[in-house]
């Protein structure tokens, strides 16, 4: 037995190393640890924000004279845009619900909020309605194929968002709704406002009439860039990056400065994860 | 406390970028495919590096990971909604059917042991693990390494012995 299992141990360690490894490790490191300090920041601010934040919202729903002389203090006048109204927990054998749902406010325009903030909600919980579908299909079929069902190992649905770029003209926010069983898999949901003109930005408004060249140019150099430090991608004609599409997922970053973003699998294998590239403003 | 955080992330960070071969080896050695096997690499690192904070004992890190890791493994498979394309899995070789006569390989004896057992006998014989590790890695206590390693090995033994008797 001994000799043999000193074999099978050889083939088990002639096992081929890709050389991508190294690249997509040092990238999930990266990954891991951008998310952990997110975690970490919205549980330490959660405590002493929650207080602040009940009256807050509580103050800006029921006096418009309190929001409009909020937005007229310099610093505070930023962060009254995007609050989040919402925030719940659901817990049972199918799934593990966690949604922090912002809404805009004080903007000033108050169309553009209904309509924004009408959208949001509807889109999270169409979101939810088909996660919960999802869920429970999964636990049948599991159940059905002789699974017990305490062993069901429910899906967990996280729903949070994140302020990009907030500056007297602009807001840009993401959404982002990440379900796990087993993998995670994120989606997001991004919105761009003008908040001088009420509308949602497109890259056209940012970058002129060549928008799309101009994309192109910048995501191709970036794949290029990231190619040279081992990164890999789907070659074009296979999935790969071909050109932006019309409604291309984008975001500004603190600098205003649009970042165009891709889902995982989206233009690359899933081990290289989501994928974002800045392109500028001025040609 | 916050600098037993900081401690315990920079080992964490140290020790897989330094075993991400071994990292590599065993998730392809559950899913036999090379981009399935760094997806599940990738998605445990950032599991493990999100949850650092819940890593107490750094002598446990080996452990600790490895059971990420095993974990991420096995769901892959039991994620329905990830297909794999036909033409991508006919070049790869199936399970070996059970042929009475014919000698087996014990290493391809081993893809027929039950996921458990299999977890157990990889862990000991190609990763080295002790048997308390192993407990730790898969989350039961020890007898039941213990018999599962038995009962592993046993099958082990009835399907190569051919093999033996020859040798």
């Amino acid at each position: 037995m001994h000799d043999d299992l000193q074999k099978a141990k050889q083939r088990y360690e002639s096992t081929e190393i890709p050389p991508e490894l190294s690249f997509t490790v040092a990238a999930a490191v990266r990954e891991g640890e951008r998310r952990r300090q997110r975690r970490r920041s919205a549980r330490r601010s959660l405590g002493a924000g929650l207080a602040a934040c009940a009256c807050f919202c509580l103050l800006v729903n029921s006096s418009p004279a309190f929001a409009s002389a909020l937005a007229d203090v310099p610093v505070l006048g930023d962060l009254a845009r995007i609050i989040t109204v919402e925030r719940y927990q659901i817990n049972d054998r199918d799934r593990l619900i966690d949604v922090r749902l912002p809404a805009l406010t004080d903007t000033g325009d108050t169309d553009l909020e209904q309509r924004i903030n009408t959208e949001i909600r509807t889109r999270i919980d169409e979101v939810l309605d088909q996660a919960e579908q999802r869920a429970r299909a999964a636990r049948e079929a599991f159940v059905e194929t002789g699974g017990r069902e305490e062993d069901f190992t429910p899906i967990l649905i996280n729903v949070d968002y994140e302020v990009k770029c907030s500056n007297e003209q602009y807001l840009s926010f993401v959404i982002t709704k990440t379900e796990t069983q087993a993998n995670a898999y994120s989606e997001f949901y991004l919105y761009n406002l003008d908040l001088t003109t009420g509308t949602q930005l497109t890259l056209p408004d940012l970058l002129g009439p060549d928008w799309r060249t101009r994309c192109d140019q910048a995501v191709k150099e970036g794949i290029l860039q990231s190619e040279q430090a081992g990164g890999v991608y789907f070659a074009p004609g296979e999935g790969g990056f071909e050109t932006v599409s019309d409604d291309q997922k984008f975001y500004l970053n603190s600098q205003g400065q649009p970042v165009l973003l891709f889902e995982k699998y989206e233009i690359a294998p899933g081990y290289m994860g989501v994928q974002e590239f800045p392109v500028s403003v001025s040609p | 406390m916050v600098e037993q955080h900081l401690d315990n992330r920079r080992i964490l960070t140290e020790y897989i970028l330094a075993s991400q071969a071994d990292f590599y080896r065993l998730a392809y050695s559950y899913v036999k495919d090379r981009d399935a096997a760094l997806d599940v690499v990738q998605e445990s690192i950032v599991k493990a590096l999100t949850k650092a904070d819940s890593l107490r004992n750094p002598e446990h890190v080996k452990t600790w990971f490895y059971r990420i890791l095993v974990n991420e493994s096995i769901n892959w498979y039991r994620r329905g909604q990830r297909l794999v394309p036909l033409a991508d899995r006919l070049d790869q070789e199936a399970a070996p059917e059970l042929d009475h006569g014919a000698r087996l390989d014990l290493y391809d004896a081993m893809e027929r042991l039950n996921e458990k057992e299999r977890t157990v006998v990889r862990l000991r014989y190609f990763e080295d693990l002790k048997l308390e590790e192993i407990a730790r890695v898969t989350g039961v206590n020890l007898s039941t390494v213990k018999t599962r390693l038995y009962k592993g090995l046993r099958h082990l033994k009835e399907w190569t012995k051919e093999d033996w008797n020859d040798a």
